[in-house]
Order: structure tokens, then C-alpha cells, then sequence
């Protein structure tokens, strides 16, 4: 079954080259040696920008290529499972546009089309070095004067401050601060008067160590009206929409780094010989990647249902983006450990087996739940939904219209509406509430198909689960300032649950559909879907994650270690879905133009 | 004896690690681990210290008395830079305790010299390709005459790129089996020079100021008096010795996450965020208590492991692993943790947190360099069953083992065992000190902790009765594997319990609680409610004595570093 952002994703990976071959400028090998000497990996991102991939960042009615969101996330998943550093320090343009296209009006957005159109990096200044991910304390001061504003102050700890042509920029407008205190102004750096502003200097970092990690310093910019995205005071509302779409999309950087990971582990562990046998041949050793896996999948099923949700279920970005930028990220970081763990000394090494070594996507990696909303931002903001999800479930809402669509990837999406995003998802989860609802289905199913009872059992505890969370989640008392650590694990717990209602929606809708063999990939990725393999490898994991000791169901992992192994034979993406990788294709990789 | 006489404590001559004019402060550690290189002063300090007679036995001149006193005294060196401890010499002492149990008295005399002389030996065992199979190596060594030709490489091995000594394991016989492999102590200077060499440097992503390098050997005869113990023996001598260098290492890993508690606890006192510190946030404060009874829990396993290496040298071989195993997964999930409090900072190599991040990737490089955790698994294992069955019947472990005050019998590693048993007198000893703690602490939690790790012995018993000898080798599946995670995480348990009750401030029950509830929820998560205050309980003595200048360990030593206020 091919789908579009599939193909998109394959076609962008083909152009790029084989990752493997050293002579390709967007190789492993080429981006251990940027990353050895924290240098910024300007040729590659130029390629990027060769092949339109910042067409991505632009919305279609602004005149850009983004049409779907599903689309741009496995779009920069292929450039991150090549390297992270590179997704960071390309992508990055989105995030700088985003407050754009959800608050700013037409004119703007034209011009910041435009803008990156033409190849100019935009970056986003949030955070502060003394407030972090504490916004509402920022300290950057824009003063309205009779032509527009003057900013003074520092942003620092940001993406392509220096490199960036324009910046997006919160600023304190109103002196007492507040919800309503601060503004966004898009920068454009060409247009300030020489000696307003000066670029901090790149901060040295543990991971993507190329990136421009630096800051910049407004003294007295005057910037004219037209810099100002939306109206005065809107700009922590903006920034907060903003972040449901980035957080959602930051799925892209975890999964390609976990497709790296776990095929670089899983081609050790078939090469390997420990004990008279492959390291592969040993059951503990397929376990762990087969668990590592199962996590990968639970990551993409969610964060496909989450970029999709963009469009379908809008105003309940709220729950999903922090659910995909708390889970898929630490869950990624588990099972980075996992494999590290599988490959041993190797995986330290700078030069042994792979350029970089599995360290380095792992240092990488270990951004992704930094930046754009921490972790424990992300828990806190699911913290304060539970009220809402609790009330929603108690009177049993019927999920909304849009579930069907968001879940059934043969269903063709609306386009994403900016006035539709809302801070608070009034409706609580379609997805929670529609559990029931796949349940009884699932049930009736396995009436007919036997092979579907292990998983109806599943579906059965696991929806029990979710209404036990729900109960402890009712009891919480509201104490937005002194959050125990216990209420955190409860957030943690409702994301897994996110993730497996994900799942078994993603299953339901799709088995037919993806149950065929496919021309692009193995058949083992067909098998995956036929008697509900992963949504029970997934749930079992899920339910271990929630504490359910009893659940040990281990049962699907041979064909889940099966459809592991056989998509990094054949060069393909692990994945739910068959695709091909440009390892596997025999095409020249590109070369430099002189 | 002048090596004999410990003149200063390490800590002493190290100073504030926070003072950026230190040679050996924190600032000189991150220089030298962004050149990779060692760091020089770290080392001319531990060369005045007289840092090698550490690992020479008393009798041989040196001051090494016991496994738990050498951890004590070298860890304020992996407390400041992992890659100095390991680097400077901890791969001298793996090399050396072969051949202070196998070795002749001329050997032993000959190595006791080299090393207080102040030089490196380096420690041959590891072939890329086999990694922790070590009986696989292929590196030979054939006699010819009254020589021994070496052929084949070793690889990643610490210091062979400086030391002018090595111990080599060398395969002597092509048959499989236990006693294919020796043991060879080389002076390389007296090689003929063209016929071996030393391998590149290879870079690695932590303890990059450590020369991780190799040897290679083509045709090179060694003399036959370089064998240490018996043709054969190499691979016996060698396993007795991972029973103290495994104890070694996870007992000085203990100091990294001490510097790295320090050093998050000290951020999280100075930063403002949502208009407080974030020492005041709940969360904060519980995984900062947290991290701390992780390092308690890790120190007392890892205690007790180095203490029975001289009490019950016939248990070593597993509780050496089940130490090596659970302590750097203890160590690295607390620094995991921590690295959440620190958020953006922690992804920083500039600025006062900068050492955090060299902490979190030098950590990973120590447990996977020596014996990785599924080869110390592997060890458990097979010997479950026996101790297991044994555990009505067993003797309790003597209170010298968890009482640091009292005298440990000399270091005999020729009482080692492969095969630890019969009886497991430290895991025989849970229940009752379980009933002690529950006679100290009346409460209701007490009381449920007892009954649901109990009923973990009782389960973990039951479940390691149900294996088959064909799940306890290494073909074992996941189930079985699992059993020596539980096997660990109960032996912890009762080195935890020991230490509470033997070794000091037995009227504190909140940090074995703490300790307690963290270890059962690593075998049965959300079963038990772990108390707030028990986090308060821990914080507050974290943050006095980080005020007092004491360290996190079981011992509160003297540590200089200081809080900002």
C-alpha cells in the first residue's frame, strides 16, 4: 500500500544518497567529521535547500508545499536518520515561521514565504539565559514608540541566531508581564540598523555539535510595525499554538534517529559472532530488538496519528502535542540505551563499525527532549488537562467527527486551520474517547478471526487501564505549583495510554489496507498488520509502562523481531510501512558541485 | 616502607574542583577532555601521590590492605574525572591482580617494583571481535624452544600505547574449553621491536582522555618465564580476578554520580524558574532525593561486594557480577534523571554544568569497558539455582561485612571461587532484617515494603526453581536473564538492610525505606506508594551535607566543594 508521505519521504531519501557511502556529502562518515570539529554542515543543508526540502516549512495557501503535516514529519525523518545535527539546523526554518502562520495576517506570511523561499534561514527566539522554559519571565523588552517598537535584550540558547536571516522573537510589551504581556515580532536582521543587535557566540554542546546553538542581543532595535506578528499581547498565546504544531512535528527527529540506530544495531547483531553463534541468533539479543522495535513503532504509530491530527482534530493539539514530544523522544532515549547496551564497546567508538557510532545519534538525539518543551513541560501541560480529559470521559463524549479520518490513512485530510487550535482541548481526546467504541470492535472481530483473540484480550485489560487511570487522574488534587513527582508519572502514564489508543485506532482503520504485501517493501511488513501483531506488541509494552506486572505477552515478538530484521536486509525504513531506503537503491549519490 | 605511609587523602590534594585557578579543577578537566587528552596535572599529582602503591600489596611494599578501603581512597579521583582514575592506572591494578594470585614471587617482586616505580602496566584482554567471550580470542601464543611466540591483536586497550609492561591473555591451546588461553606478563621494551607494535589510538565518545589503544604481535617471542601461573591457567586466574576489578569499578563509579549530584543540586539551588528555585520545586526535590538514594543503595552493594571478597571469598563470583551489573545501571539511570533537573544545561560543554555532561558520557564508557552487563548476567545465572535452594538453610553473613569499623581478613584471591556457594549467606539474611527494620520503624509502609519484597523472594525462588538448564546458559531467554536483574536487585536489597543495620544510624529508617521502595519498584512497579516525606527526609540531608562539605556516600567524608549561595 503506498502513501503519500511515504513516497514523498523515499523520493527526498533517493536524491540524498546512500548514507553509508563515505564519498556522499551527506554520509554518516561526512557528518562524524563536521560533528568532530563543531562545524555547522553548511554544504549539506545548501543541498537541502537545492531540493526544495524548506518548501515543507511554507503552508500551501501561503505558497509553499506544506499541504500535509504527515507529509513534512517523515520528510525530516529521512534527513534526520542521516543526521540529526542537519534536521535540527534545517528545520529549525519552520519553527522561526510558525508563530507567522498561526498568528500573523496575509501580508506577513507572503513575505515570510518569500523570505524562505529564497534559501534565508528563520530562527526563533524564546528562551532566555536566566528563565529557560519559563517564558512568562522573560525579560527582552519591546517598547511601542510612534513608528513601532524598540527591542532590547538577549535570547539566547537559540537555533540559528547567528545564521539566521530572520528571527521570531517574544518580547515583553507590557512591563507587568503576564498572559497577555508579551508580543512576537518577526525580525528581519537585513532591515536593523547596524550596531542594534549582535550575535552571542555559539555554545559548545553535547550533541549536534555543528549546530548554531548561540544567542542575540537587541540594544534600542527599532522595528517597524509591520514586524509585529498579530495583535499586541497575543504573543505567549501564539508561541503556546505554535508549539502544538513543533512538538508534534519533533516526532521526525526521534524516529530518524531511531531508524538509524536500530539498523546500524541490527546489522551489527547479524554480523556479530559471540559463543559460537550470531548475536542475533541469541534470544536475549533478539528480545532487545525486538522490544527496542515495538518502541519504535509505538513512536511512529502516535506520531503519524499526531501529524495527522493537525489537520483532523485540530483543537485537541493541546493533549496530543504534548503526549508526542513527552513520549516519542524518551522513549526513543530507551531504546537508544537498549541497543547501545546490545552493541557494546562498539557503540563508543568514534571510528569502529560506523563513522560516529551509535554514541553520536544517541548525543544527538538527546536535544530532541530539551528544546521547543521539555519533558517535564510536556508532563506539567498534560497535567493541567487532566481536569478536562477526567470530565470528558466521565460523561462519556463521543469522540469528534474528525477521528475517522485522522486515523483512517486512506481518508483524504482537511487542511489545517489556524482559527481552529485552541489552548485547552475542550473535548478532552477523541482518541481516549473513542476507545470503546475500537474495543467492541476489536471484540467482535476476533468472534470471527481467532488469530485476533490474543489481541481482543489485550484490548480488554488495556481498556481497563485507561478507565483505572482516569479514576487516579479524578483524584489529583489541583496544585498547579507543587506537582508531586507521583502526578508526573500519572501524566506519563496518560501519554502511554495516548499512544496505545493511537495504536489501536491506527490498526483497526488500516489492517486491510496494509495486510497486502507490497512491491516496495517485505513481506514481513504485511504480516505485521495480519492478526494484529504489533498493536499487541505495542499494547503489552504499553501496559508494562502503566505498571501491569501480570502482562508479559511476548508471543508477537518473533515476527516482530522478523519484520525488524527483514526491513534492514532489504534497506528499508523500520517501519510500519514498506519503505525503500536509498541503500538499497542503485543510484549515483550526488556530488559537489565545484 | 615509604609507599606504605598514606600522607593525605586524595580529596586534599585534588582542592575545590569549583575553583577555575585549580590544575585539577573543574575548568582543567574540561580542557583536557575537549583536547582528549589526559589531564597532565591530574596525573603528576596522583604520581606524587604515589597513586600505583595502591595496587601493590602491603607485603609487596604498597598499601593495598582491602578491595573496600582502595575504592574508599582512589574515589575522590573518579569523583573529579573518571578518565584520569581509569586512565592513570585502575587498568594497572586489573593487570597486577593476576599476577599478585598467579604469579611467581619473582613476578610479583619484579611487578611490585615497576608499578611503585610509578609505571603503567597495561591490561591485554579484549579482541574487538569477541568482545566479552573471551574464551573465543584468537591471540596466540605458541611455544617454541624456551620462548613463547605471540601472534594476533588486542585491541581498546587502555594505556598500551605508554606502558612498557603488559599482561596479555594469549590462547596456548586450540581446543575449546576452560583452559585454551594463558596468562603473560610482557616487558614490552625487551620485544624485539619488529615484531610488534602499537595499534592508533581510538577515539572514543566518553573517557576520551583515556589512550585506548592496542597491541599487535607478529611472530614475537616472549620468554617462557613471562607465563603467569600455569599453561592453561590464564582464563581461571583471570575470572578470579574480575571478582575484585568488577567490585573496583562499580565501587568508584559511586563518585561520579557524587560530582554529579553535587553539581545538580548546586544549579538547582541557584536557578529561578516560575518564580522560585528550582530546589523548591517538588519534582526537583524528589529526583535530587532520589539520585541520592541511588548512590546509598550503589555504595552498599557495591560495599558489601568488596567486602566479601575477604569474608566470603566463595560467594565473589556472584556477587561481583550481580555489583558490576546492577550498580552502573543504578548509576546511569539516576544520572539520567538528573539531567531532566538540569534541562538546556545539561546539553551544554561550556558553563558551570559543563562537567555534568562529561559525567554522563564518561559513565556509559567505564561499565561497558569492563565487562558488559549481559557477560556479568551470564555469570549469575547458572549459579542461581543451587544458591537459591540453599537459602533456608544458610548461615547469615557476618556482621564484618556490613560494619566498616570492623577488621577484614587479608586479601586472599586464591580463595576465590568460579562457582560461588554453596549457601548465599547475604540474601539469607533479607528476612531477618526486614523483621529488625520493622522493629525500628512501626509504620504502616515499613510493614507493606517487608511483606511485598518477601513475597519477591518468594516469587523469584519459585520462578528460578522453574528453569531448565538449558535457560541458564547463553542461550537463555529473556525470562531467565530477568531472574538475575531480580536476583541483583534482592541482593541490593539486603546489602542495603545490612549497612542500615550494622554500620551506623540504625535509628534512621528513611533513607533504607527510600532505598527499599526504589529497589522493589524496579521489580514491581506501582505496587507500593513511596511516603513525600521520605523524599524531604533525603533531601534535607543531601542539601546539610552539601552545606558541610560532605560527601553523598555512606561514609559523609570530607569533600571540598562548596554551594553558591
Amino acid at each position: 500500500m503506498r502513501r503519500a508521505p511515504i513516497e514523498a519521504a523515499a523520493w527526498l531519501d533517493s536524491l540524498l544518497g546512500n548514507p553509508g557511502d563515505p564519498a556522499n556529502p551527506f554520509s554518516y562518515a561526512r557528518c562524524a567529521e563536521l560533528d568532530d570539529v563543531d562545524a555547522f554542515p553548511t554544504e549539506i543543508c545548501a543541498r537541502l535547500d537545492e531540493l526544495g526540502v524548506a518548501r515543507h516549512y511554507v503552508p500551501a495557501r501561503h505558497g509553499g508545499g506544506l499541504t500535509d503535516y504527515e507529509t513534512a514529519m517523515q520528510v525530516m525523518r529521512m534527513v534526520a536518520r542521516r543526521d540529526i545535527t542537519v534536521a535540527v539546523a534545517h528545520g529549525k526554518t519552520y519553527l522561526g515561521g510558525v508563530s507567522v502562520w498561526v498568528g500573523g495576517d496575509a501580508e506577513q506570511a507572503a513575505g515570510l514565504a518569500e523570505l524562505i523561499g529564497s534559501g534565508v534561514p528563520v530562527s526563533w527566539g524564546l528562551t532566555e539565559r536566566d528563565h529557560g522554559s519559563d517564558l512568562l519571565h522573560g525579560d527582552l523588552v519591546g517598547t511601542a514608540t510612534p513608528d513601532g517598537y524598540r527591542l532590547t535584550g538577549e535570547k539566547w540558547l537559540i537555533n540559528n541566531a547567528t545564521r539566521g536571516g530572520a528571527i521570531c522573537v517574544l518580547a515583553r510589551t507590557s512591563p507587568a508581564g503576564g498572559p497577555r504581556g508579551f508580543s512576537l515580532f518577526l525580525v528581519d536582521k537585513t532591515r536593523l540598523a547596524a550596531g542594534t543587535y549582535r550575535h552571542l557566540p555559539k555554545v559548545l554542546t553535547h550533541g549536534i555539535r555543528g549546530a548554531d546553538i548561540s544567542g542575540i542581543e537587541f540594544a534600542d532595535a527599532p522595528i517597524g510595525t509591520s514586524a509585529l506578528v498579530g495583535a499586541p499581547g497575543t504573543g505567549a498565546e501564539t508561541v503556546l499554538k505554535g508549539l502544538q504544531l513543533t512538538r508534534t512535528l519533533c516526532a521526525a527527529l526521534s524516529l530518524g534517529g531511531a531508524d538509524h540506530a536500530l539498523a546500524t544495531a541490527t546489522r551489527f547483531a547479524s554480523e556479530r559472532r559471540l559463543y559460537g553463534r550470531r548475536l542475533v541468533d541469541l534470544p536475549a539479543a533478539r528480545h532487545t530488538l525486538a522490544t527496542a522495535y515495538t518502541d519504535h513503532l509505538m513512536a511512529e504509530a502516535l506520531a503519524v496519528v499526531g501529524t495527522r491530527a493537525i489537520h483532523g482534530l485540530t483543537d485537541e493539539m493541546s493533549v496530543l502535542s504534548a503526549a508526542v514530544k513527552y513520549l516519542v523522544p524518551t522513549r526513543v532515549e530507551g531504546l537508544m540505551v537498549m541497543l547501545r547496551k546490545l552493541m557494546g564497546a562498539r557503540s563508543l567508538l568514534r571510528d569502529e563499525y560506523e563513522p560516529g557510532g551509535l554514541a553520536k545519534v544517541e548525543r544527538d538525539h538527546r536535544i530532541v527532549s530539551l528544546f521547543d518543551g521539555n519533558t517535564l513541560v510536556n508532563l506539567h501541560a498534560l497535567v493541567n488537562l487532566f481536569p478536562t480529559l477526567v470530565r470528558a470521559h466521565q460523561r462519556g463524549t463521543s469522540p469528534a467527527a474528525g477521528l475517522a479520518a485522522v486515523t483512517t490513512l486512506t481518508e483524504p485530510l482537511p487542511d489545517w486551520l489556524p482559527e481552529r487550535q485552541s489552548l485547552v482541548s475542550r473535548r478532552g481526546s477523541s482518541l481516549l474517547l473513542g476507545l470503546p467504541a475500537v474495543a467492541a470492535e476489536i471484540t467482535a472481530l476476533a468472534a470471527d478471526e481467532p488469530e485476533l483473540a490474543p489481541l481482543a484480550a489485550l484490548t480488554g485489560r488495556f481498556l481497563t487501564a485507561v478507565g483505572d487511570l482516569h479514576q487516579r487522574l479524578a483524584a489529583v488534587r489541583s496544585t498547579p505549583m507543587d506537582v508531586p513527582k507521583s502526578t508526573f508519572v500519572l501524566a506519563g502514564h496518560l501519554a502511554c495510554c495516548l499512544a496505545g489508543a493511537a495504536t489501536l485506532h491506527l490498526w483497526l482503520r488500516n489492517r486491510a489496507a496494509f495486510a497486502a504485501d507490497s512491491a516496495d517493501g517485505v513481506p514481513e511488513t504485511a504480516a505485521l498488520w495480519r492478526n494484529g501483531i504489533w498493536p499487541q506488541a505495542v499494547l503489552s509494552r504499553v501496559l508494562g509502562a502503566m505498571h501491569d506486572r501480570t502482562c508479559r505477552q511476548t508471543a508477537c515478538y518473533p515476527a516482530m523481531f522478523d519484520a525488524l530484521a527483514s526491513q534492514v536486509s532489504a534497506d528499508c525504513l523500520p517501519s510500519l510501512f514498506d519503505c525503500r531506503l536509498a541503500e538499497g537503491r542503485r543510484q549515483p549519490s550526488w556530488s559537489m558541485p565545484c | 616502607m615509604v609507599h606504605a605511609v598514606l600522607t593525605a587523602d586524595l580529596e586534599s590534594v585534588f582542592g575545590d574542583p569549583f575553583d577555575h585557578a585549580n590544575p585539577v579543577g573543574h575548568d582543567a578537566v574540561l580542557a583536557a577532555d575537549e583536547r582528549s587528552e589526559p589531564l597532565v596535572a591530574g596525573e603528576q599529582a596522583l604520581d606524587a601521590w604515589q597513586a600505583n602503591a595502591e595496587f601493590v600489596p602491603a607485603e609487596l611494599g604498597g598499601r593495598l590492605t582491602t578491595v573496600d578501603a582502595l575504592v574508599r581512597r582512589l574515589r575522590p579521583v573518579f569523583r573529579r574525572d573518571a578518565a584520569l582514575g581509569l586512565g592513570y592506572g585502575v587498568t594497572s591494578l586489573m593487570a597486577a591482580l593476576n599476577v599478585w594470585s598467579g604469579g611467581t614471587d619473582a613476578q610479583r617482586k619484579q611487578l611490585a617494583d615497576t608499578l611503585l616505580d610509578g609505571q603503567r602496566v597495561c591490561v591485554a584482554y579484549h579482541e574487538l571481535a569477541h568482545g566479552n567471550d573471551v574464551t573465543a580470542n584468537e591471540m596466540r601464543a605458541v611455544r617454541r624452544g624456551m620462548s613463547l611466540v605471540l601472534d594476533g591483536r588486542k585491541e581498546v586497550i587502555n594505556n598500551a600505547g605508554r606502558a612498557d609492561h603488559a599482561v596479555v591473555f594469549a590462547r596456548t591451546d586450540e581446543r575449546a574449553g576452560g583452559r585454551s588461553h594463558s596468562l603473560l606478563l610482557v616487558d614490552l621494551s625487551e620485544l624485539p621491536a619488529d615484531r610488534w607494535r602499537r595499534l592508533p589510538r581510538y577515539r572514543t565518545m566518553g573517557l576520551r582522555g583515556c589512550h585506548l589503544g592496542g597491541l599487535e604481535f607478529h611472530g614475537c617471542p616472549a620468554p617462557e618465564s613471562a607465563l603467569v601461573g600455569d599453561v592453561g591457567a590464564g582464563a581461571d586466574i583471570a575470572l578470579r580476578s574480575f571478582q575484585v576489578s568488577r567490585c573496583v569499578t562499580a565501587g568508584l563509579g559511586v563518585g561520579v554520580l557524587d560530582a554529579a549530584l553535587f553539581t545538580v543540586l548546586r544549579f538547582a539551588r541557584g536557578r529561578r524558574l516560575y518564580g522560585r528555585t528550582v530546589a523548591q520545586i517538588p519534582h526537583a526535590r524528589s529526583t535530587l532525593a532520589g539520585a541520592f538514594t541511588d548512590l546509598l543503595i550503589a555504595d552498599s552493594l557495591s560495599t558489601v561486594a568488596a567486602r566479601s571478597i575477604h569474608l566470603l571469598p566463595a560467594n565473589g563470583a556472584v556477587y561481583a557480577a550481580a555489583t558490576k551489573y546492577l550498580v552502573p545501571l543504578l548509576l546511569e539511570q539516576a544520572m539520567d534523571e538528573l539531567a531532566v533537573i538540569l534541562g538546556a544545561r545539561f546539553y551544554l560543554r561550556e558553563g558551570d554544568q559543563a562537567i555534568f555532561g562529561k559525567h554522563f558520557r564518561d559513565l556509559p564508557a567505564l561499565s561497558i569497558g569492563h565487562a558488559g552487563g549481559v557477560s556479568c548476567q551470564l555469570t549469575m545465572l547458572p549459579q542461581l539455582p543451587q544458591l537459591a535452594r540453599s537459602l533456608d538453610r544458610a548461615a547469615q553473613a557476618p556482621t564484618a561485612l556490613f560494619d566498616d569499623s570492623a577488621e577484614l581478613p587479608k586479601l586472599a584471591l586464591d580463595a576465590l571461587r568460579l562457582r560461588s556457594g554453596p549457601t548465599d549467606p547475604v540474601l539469607a539474611g533479607l528476612p531477618d532484617l526486614l523483621t529488625a527494620l520493622r522493629r525500628a520503624d512501626r509504620t504502616e509502609d515499613t510493614a507493606a515494603l517487608a511483606a511485598e519484597l518477601l513475597a519477591e523472594l518468594a516469587e523469584l525462588r519459585y520462578d528460578i526453581a522453574a528453569t531448565t538448564p538449558h535457560d541458564l546458559g547463553v542461550l537463555a531467554p529473556p525470562a531467565a536473564l530477568a531472574l538475575t536483574e531480580r536476583y541483583a536487585t534482592l541482593l541490593a536489597a539486603a546489602a542495603c538492610l545490612g549497612t542500615w543495620r550494622h554500620r551506623r544510624r540504625s535509628g534512621d529508617t528513611a533513607w533504607i525505606r527510600l532505598a527499599l521502595h526504589r529497589l522493589l519498584a524496579r521489580s514491581r512497579p506501582g505496587v507500593l506508594v513511596q511516603p513525600a516525606e521520605l523524599d524531604e527526609a533525603l533531601f534535607t540531608e543531601l542539601t546539610e551535607r552539601a552545606a558541610h562539605g560532605q560527601d553523598f556516600c555512606l561514609d559523609a567524608g570530607r569533600v571540598h566543594r562548596q554551594l553558591v549561595d
